[in-house]
């Protein structure tokens, strides 16, 4: 019964889970940069006020692949948290993420073909490291199912560190944050993708960003199999170290993301990839 | 649901500058520093006027630069409210009746505070901004008309000389 | 059924040789009866195609077929001389001493020439029902190109001839057979290529013809050792029959060759981009259902022979390397064609190493990219010909406008590259599988797995971050146009483009049914290995692997219902406001990003020849 209640809940729950983690992590980030920072609700806050502003759009192709990008992400999750193949919940991540390309695309608007390039060359940039990493998964445990990882006894993250370290190599891309967010660059391409939308619409993209985070927090829990506590401290190691790299690095340009997440991340997944084969 | 209470609680800003000398932007960057740390009010400079509820408008309008203030006035969703910062953005400051220039912000776009101060200190954008908000709680989502596009439109070539300001302050000195 | 089959096989060489004394109005009539009753006979014998059927031919046809041989390679011969291509006089020269001599060595064979199995029924199938599309397609296009009334003609008999040749290749069992249809549709896509007639389209043609000239060469050399080492005939199944042998692997490697070559894998590749001078249907002709198609195929057919030889590990280790060289060198294009004939080389990597590791997940998936990608390419393939005979657009970088002036031909582009990307489409699906597969290959093979699945994974990546290049530029549309009325490009055009858009469409829904009843059995018999295939609820059990059919369900709605209803749903009450450019109101022309792979391209085919050399060597060792 638990084993479909937690997913069950959990996917119901993940825009909630995940703007409480966003506006934690507007908190902390602030605390390192000796400010106050928002209350805790804040992402909240925003989402209600947006509700309320008048509603504009570019044009309704646009605006409906937003809110298309905000539900096929969920469906992502939601396959991931239900123990779905792993290879083709990152195919389905692909999905979303290229809806949200397309709709960038779809308007005559400079910043938001930048902004959907910059996320294209995002995709090449993370995308070989985490199906590596679903293939390590299935060299250990003989099946992708996510499912599988999350009973199985002996934590991932023993077994195979150097692509848990991959991974929090590709995660700042994935998530848009310092060094690499090159696809959103705020204040260069003014949120890239994201610039178009308002209101309603922005509303959906805004929220989608919070699925994003239990998204890849859950990859980052998958390392722990069933070890609840690893689980948590593994989350937690990553959220910090997530917030302190962004406080601390500047952006880097599109091609030096690329040549690092592929050189550094892409051969530690696929040295990881083959010491797995070896043993 | 009354979802006005929530307009206060998030105000997204863009910050534009109409042409005026930089001093008053480098005093809005400095409400984003950790001493003032505007954030604490759920305020985020955002740079793009789609999703942006005031617009913090610094310097005079020149000529080049009204039509992009327009532009971007209207591409805000209602609600949103204005706030002139400076005395350049409220009345054209040193640089009005310079040949380049249009004067202050309110004969383009409807404003709705004016922060004073040639450098306006941090503090002073910041209660501007707590006042707007008290405005942006009110505000209807309906369309607003700009005052300057009711009256004619300006003639291209006209010059103002220092004894036409002259004559326009005095009834305000006075 | 025999008789259905020899329709096939005659049906289109009739209307070949009746195309080009028929008049206009009855030829165009002609195409498309026989395209339909094409389709229609592939669909009567696929579906009534259990066991293995075996023509026995009268011994006058083996003179025939060894006169027609000698009549080609004397043409050949002639070619060489005229356009003074000196490769092309050299390998015929060597192709008719190799032949002369077998024919003089070897005992007449009186036994099977022709075996249709399930495998030849699937390719029959894909062969028909496409090319039968495009020859409809072309009736249009070929009006509007500029040549002789005579040579338009000329065009429509040779695509029938090159159907023809195609059907009976895939059924001829005997190598000897076997040579003579590989260097026919070598022959026929040469007279294709080069039908333009100006200097580059003479020049890529030749190409072309040495290309497949040196596969038919390595043919001809496998014949001789198949007799050499003392294996009897020269035929598919005979070779099979001797799978266990080691002497096997020679012949074995060099039909590889012959394959890799007409595959265009590296270093062949260049044919095959060269060929995008030929008016476009041609070029759909070649990359969806002839022509290229053949290279997966025979790696099929060969399949239970070659599974576990270190052959097979080269070959798996060339196509992985091809798959990633490919989809690296298309970054680097601009024009749409190219783009496609990239893309098309990548996914034949992908096919031939899936073949190639000869399980019957594999296999299966083998199968599926085969027949999705023939339909998604063809697709995409007739849209650039619409894009150059309509709208007058050619390189990608030109189409910013597309979304405008031709919403419905960027719509089904866009639709074409996802369905090669992207769940739930079939392609995905066969790539899928290929991924799974290879997670188990990289448990057995350790480095070489590996390597391959890095590859595949990088490559995928490449080529998604392609598609989404070529799409940029097609999709935008400026706000003021937010009613989106589909342009008129003519009944032919359209047809065909609005059945291959249902094709795709139709694959989604009806793939797992197509996978239990029509792909498992093929995939059975070609591996000569049970496909265990079973429905269980809502999954799909292929072997060992499970496919959830929900999250491919509501894919269907997430992706191609989506982006369709996308362009017709119109949000009422809700104001326009225009693009933000910073206040500015200029009209911006929209390219995109581009990377400079050009440099790497040398290198791509040094490590061709590289990965050929070691294939023959490993097959001597």
């Amino acid at each position: 019964m638990n084993d479909v209640l937690i997913p069950v809940l959990l996917i119901l729950l993940a825009p909630l889970l995940g703007g409480l983690l966003y506006g934690f992590e507007r908190i902390v980030k602030a605390r390192m940069q000796r400010r106050i920072g928002p209350p805790l609700l804040q992402p909240f806050y925003d989402f209600l006020k947006l509700a309320d502003k008048r509603r504009i759009m570019v044009h309704s192709t646009h605006a409906f692949l937003g809110i298309m990008h905000f539900v096929s992400l969920w469906f992502a999750l939601a396959v991931l948290l239900l123990g779905g193949d792993l290879i083709l919940v990152i195919f389905l991540h692909l999905l979303s993420t290229s809806l949200l390309i397309l709709a960038g695309y779809s308007t005559r608007s400079v910043f938001s073909h930048l902004g959907a390039n910059r996320a294209a060359i995002s995709v090449l940039a993370y995308e070989p490291v985490l199906i590596i990493m679903a293939v390590s998964i299935f060299m250990l445990n003989g099946t992708f199912d996510a499912a599988a990882v999350f009973t199985s006894k002996e934590p991932l993250l023993y077994k195979m560190p150097l692509a848990f370290i991959a991974l929090l190599l590709v995660l700042p891309i994935k998530l848009k944050k310092s060094p690499f967010d090159v696809a959103e660059a705020h204040q260069e391409i003014t949120g890239g993708v994201e610039l178009e939308f308002s209101g309603l619409f922005y509303e959906a993209v805004y929220t989608a960003r919070w699925l994003d985070y239990i998204f890849c927090y859950t990859l980052v829990f998958l390392f722990a199999g069933n070890n609840i506590l690893l689980g948590t401290g593994l989350v937690i190691f990553t959220f910090i170290y997530l917030n302190a790299l962004d406080n601390s690095t500047a952006r880097v340009s599109y091609k030096q993301m690329l040549r690092f997440s592929l050189g550094v991340a892409g051969t530690l997944a696929f040295i990881n990839l083959l010491l797995n084969s070896l043993s | 649901m009354n979802l006005a209470p929530y307009r206060k609680k998030s105000p997204w800003i863009l910050h534009y500058n109409a042409g005026g000398c930089n001093g008053c932007d480098i005093e809005i960057l400095a409400c984003l520093s950790p001493k003032y740390d505007i954030e604490r009010f759920g305020m985020i400079n955002t740079g793009n006027p789609k999703q942006s509820d005031i617009l913090l408008v610094t310097g005079p309008v020149t000529k080049r630069s009204r039509e992009r203030l327009v532009e971007i006035y209207a591409q805000m969703p209602e609600p949103k409210v204005v706030i002139s910062c400076g005395a350049c953005a409220s009345t054209g400051g040193v640089f009005r009746g310079m040949y380049n220039c249009e004067g202050g912000v309110d004969q383009f776009i409807p404003v709705d505070v004016y922060v004073c101060g040639c450098g306006t200190r941090p503090e002073q954008i910041i209660d501007g901004v707590v006042q707007a908000l008290a405005i942006l709680e009110k505000k209807t989502k309906g369309l607003e008309e700009s005052v300057k596009l009711k009256k004619e439109a300006v003639k291209e070539g006209l010059q103002l000389n220092r004894r036409h300001i002259a004559d326009e302050i005095k009834p305000v000195l006075t | 059924m025999y008789s259905f089959i020899t329709g096939l096989f005659l049906l289109p060489l009739i209307v070949s040789g009746l195309l080009l004394v028929l008049p206009g109005k009855i030829s165009k009539r002609l195409v498309i009866l026989t395209s339909f009753l094409l389709a229609a006979l592939a669909l009567y014998i696929f579906i009534n195609t259990k066991e293995p059927l075996y023509f026995k031919i009268p011994a006058y046809v083996n003179e025939a077929v060894a006169g027609a041989d000698i009549l080609l390679l004397i043409y050949f011969g002639w070619v060489a001389l005229r356009k003074k291509s000196w490769l092309v006089g050299i390998l015929t020269v060597l192709q008719l001493g190799g032949l002369l001599y077998l024919l003089k060595a070897l005992p007449e064979s009186h036994s099977v020439q022709f075996m249709v199995d399930k495998l030849s029924a699937f390719m029959f199938l894909l062969i028909n029902v496409i090319s039968g599309i495009i020859a409809v397609f072309s009736l249009r296009y070929i009006e509007e190109e500029e040549c002789s009334a005579f040579r338009k003609k000329y065009f429509l008999s040779i695509l029938f001839w090159f159907i023809g040749v195609m059907n009976l290749l895939v059924s001829s069992d005997n190598m000897e057979y076997f040579f003579l249809f590989f260097e026919l549709t070598t022959l026929a896509s040469f007279l294709l290529i080069g039908f333009r007639k100006d200097a580059v389209s003479v020049k890529n043609a030749l190409t072309a013809l040495w290309m497949n000239q040196v596969g038919g060469l390595a043919i001809l050399a496998a014949v001789f050792f198949i007799a050499y080492n003392g294996y009897g005939e020269a035929t598919f199944s005979n070779l099979l029959a001797h799978a266990a042998d080691k002497g096997i692997l020679l012949p074995l490697a060099l039909i590889a060759v012959a394959a890799i070559s007409k595959g265009a894998q590296l270093p062949f590749s260049k044919w095959l981009l060269g060929a995008m001078v030929a008016p476009t249907p041609v070029s759909a002709l070649l990359h969806s259902s002839t022509m290229v198609k053949i290279a997966p195929f025979i790696i099929l057919r060969l399949s239970p022979a070659l599974k576990d030889t270190p052959v097979a590990m080269v070959l798996i280790g060339l196509t992985g390397f091809v798959f990633i060289a490919a989809a690296i060198g298309a970054l680097a294009q601009d024009n749409l064609k190219r783009i496609l004939a990239h893309s098309t080389i990548a996914l034949l990597a992908l096919m031939i190493m899936m073949g190639a590791m000869g399980t019957p997940v594999t296999i299966v998936a083998s199968l599926v990219l085969i027949l999705f990608h023939g339909i998604s390419k063809c697709m995409l393939f007739l849209n650039a010909g619409v894009l150059e005979k309509v709208f007058h657009l050619k390189e990608t970088s030109d189409m910013d406008r597309l979304g405008e002036s031709g919403p419905f031909t960027s719509l089904v582009i866009t639709l074409g590259f996802m369905s090669l990307l992207l769940p739930p489409f079939g392609a995905f699906i066969g790539k899928w599988l290929s991924i799974e597969t290879l997670g188990a290959l990289a448990t057995d093979k350790k480095i070489l797995g590996a390597l391959v699945m890095v590859a595949v994974a990088g490559g995928g990546a490449v080529l998604s971050l392609l598609y989404f290049k070529v799409m940029g530029g097609l999709i935008s549309r400026s706000g003021e146009q937010d009613r989106v009325r589909f342009e008129k490009t003519g009944p032919f055009y359209s047809a065909t483009i609005y059945i291959l858009f249902g094709l795709v469409l139709a694959g989604i829904i009806g793939l797992p049914l197509l996978l239990t009843h029509y792909f498992a059995p093929v995939a059975a018999e070609t591996g000569r290995q049970a496909v265990p295939v079973v429905t269980e609820g809502w999954n799909m059990y292929i072997g060992s692997m499970r496919l959830p059919l929900v999250p491919l369900l509501v894919a269907f709605f997430l992706l191609p219902v989506t982006i369709i209803t996308a362009l017709f749903i119109r949000f009422r009450r809700v104001d326009r406001a225009s693009e933000y450019m910073c206040g500015e109101k200029l009209n911006y022309s929209f390219s995109s990003f581009y990377f400079s792979t050009d440099r790497a391209t040398p290198y791509f085919y040094a490590a061709g020849i590289l990965f050929l050399a070691t294939l023959i060597l490993v097959a001597l060792i």
